[in-house]
């Protein structure tokens, strides 16, 4: 499945030279926004209990741009290896899923400036790891489709590769003895266990292989779009928002209590 | 085992986040299943009407397009036509319609191979007798052919049914949200009851694929004591 994403990615992108149209205005006319979100990532995008709607850190962020256009926000969920091929069909106008900024991806799909920033980490069960090398000679769980693989491979050649098809997949296999540890995103991974009722019996190891900034998938060539959503965030920052949307789903009174170490605009 | 996780999230299991959203879970499993079940059978009859009145290159076309709908797997057709169909031919097609139309032209092909079977089961004498009887073609196949291979033909499209309730779960990799696409949503928010919610689905999955079963036997147990047969 992951080769066949890939390859319909490449396709795509070789033949989306064809389509041409200004998607900003598109969106104006059309009224919608349509953003593709995680729906099993809290607490980036979940489908929440009770109002029975995807939302997220990612999700606030989509409804300030949807917000700042005065359209209506129509969310898609996705899973990691969709991201791309979503945007190069144009199925979605902007991706907010977690959306890892790489050359590679950048070759298919337009980034904003990143709005958040994050390391690969690990879960194991707690004491297992001794050190990080131990690694070099585990099953280690990822998700397919995301920068994760690829770092692991290269960090820790050594290590039994299995891709999932998200991350609470793969928390299932290490939970059940498959893997011995399961990479992703710290925040990700610190969210996932939080809604984990035996947490204790895990633990994320205080090391981190990576160094990720997280940006807005937005269609290639779209450059009147990605300027929007960049100011758009230059702004949530400046006034505020960005941190208010921080705190609410990693602030000291969350679940996830995270301190922000990455403002917009520190990178860019 | 702890199954309140279940009838806590049950509406969301059944409709998915309809009224606020759209429709989804199991309704919306049971809604493709009906569409792609009832489109399928249609395209099954015609096309292999056609397959057993059509001769020479037509009949040729028409078994490599079969050929071709039977040997590409469900997932593939589906992943394809969602995310390559807008950017070849600039044909957006939505995500629900998209599963529609692979199951449908699946089970179509399918269905094809099972009606000219069907058809090709009676034996010869029964054409070549309505036709002295001044039958046209079309008469003979209409009043004396499908009513005796239609049924022969039940158990085919019976199985090609069943299996096509529980192809619409293939949908979850374009995202529509039907039955085991919200209870994965679930589950990966409570993490720790996969084996309730699955076991749960599958119930659903065997309670409309039996549902489906019994409704069938009926109608060929109604349709066998109405004309008993000789």
């Amino acid at each position: 499945m992951k080769k066949l994403t890939a390859l319909t990615a490449l396709t795509l992108a070789v033949l989306s030279g064809l389509a041409h149209a200004d998607r900003l205005d598109d969106i104006k006319k059309s009224g919608v926004l349509r953003v593709a979100s995680f729906d099993s990532n809290p607490p980036f995008g979940f489908v929440d209990a009770k109002s029975k709607q995807i939302e997220g850190l990612d999700v606030d962020y989509a409804k300030a741009i949807a917000d700042k256009l005065g359209v209506k926000l129509q969310l898609q969920p996705t899973n990691p290896a969709n991201r791309v091929p979503l945007l190069v069909a144009n199925k979605v106008d902007l991706v907010l899923a977690n959306f890892t900024i790489t050359p590679e991806r950048a070759e298919q799909v337009n980034f904003s400036i990143p709005y958040f920033s994050s390391g690969q980490q690990f879960i194991v069960k707690k004491g297992t790891l001794k050190s990080p090398e131990d690694l070099n000679k585990w099953r280690v769980g990822v998700d397919k489709g995301t920068v994760n693989e690829g770092v692991l491979r290269e960090k820790f050649p050594g290590a039994k590769v299995v891709a999932y098809d998200d991350t609470p997949f793969a928390f299932t296999a290490l939970r059940n003895g498959n893997v011995q540890a399961i990479t992703q995103d710290g925040p990700k991974l610190i969210g996932l266990l939080a809604n984990v009722p035996d947490k204790d019996k895990y633990e994320v190891p205080p090391f981190t292989i990576s160094n990720d900034l997280i940006g807005v998938g937005v269609p290639k060539g779209e450059t009147a779009l990605t300027e929007f959503v960049n100011e758009t965030l230059v702004e949530l920052e400046s006034k505020g928002q960005a941190q208010t949307i921080y705190d609410a789903w990693f602030g000291p009174t969350t679940k996830t209590p995270l301190t922000r170490l990455y403002k917009i605009g520190d990178k860019s | 085992m702890d199954f309140s996780v279940i009838t806590d999230n049950l509406d969301y299991f059944l409709l998915g986040a309809y009224p606020d959203g759209p429709l989804g879970g199991a309704a919306l499993t049971l809604l493709l299943s009906l569409l792609s079940g009832l489109i399928a059978a249609l395209l099954g009859l015609g096309l292999g009407i056609a397959l057993s009145v059509l001769k020479g290159w037509p009949r040729g076309v028409l078994l490599t397009v079969l050929g071709f709908f039977r040997a590409i797997p469900v997932l593939m057709l589906i992943f394809w036509s969602y995310f390559l169909l807008p950017i070849v031919f600039h044909i957006d097609v939505p995500a629900l319609a998209t599963v529609v139309c692979a199951l449908s032209l699946i089970g179509g092909a399918y269905l094809a191979h099972s009606v000219h079977a069907g058809i090709q089961s009676l034996p010869e004498g029964q054409w070549a007798a309505a036709r002295a009887l001044g039958m046209q073609p079309g008469q003979v196949l209409r009043l004396i052919i499908l009513p005796q291979a239609l049924p022969i033909m039940l158990p085919s499209f019976l199985n090609q049914w069943i299996s096509l309730i529980k192809d619409t779960s293939l949908g979850y990799v374009i995202g529509v949200g039907e039955l085991s696409f919200v209870a994965t949503q679930i589950s990966n928010r409570v993490m720790v009851h996969p084996t309730e919610i699955f076991l749960f689905v599958a119930l659903v999955y065997f309670v409309f694929c039996s549902i489906l079963d019994l409704l069938a036997g009926l109608l060929q147990r109604r349709r066998s004591g109405v004309r008993p047969t000789t």
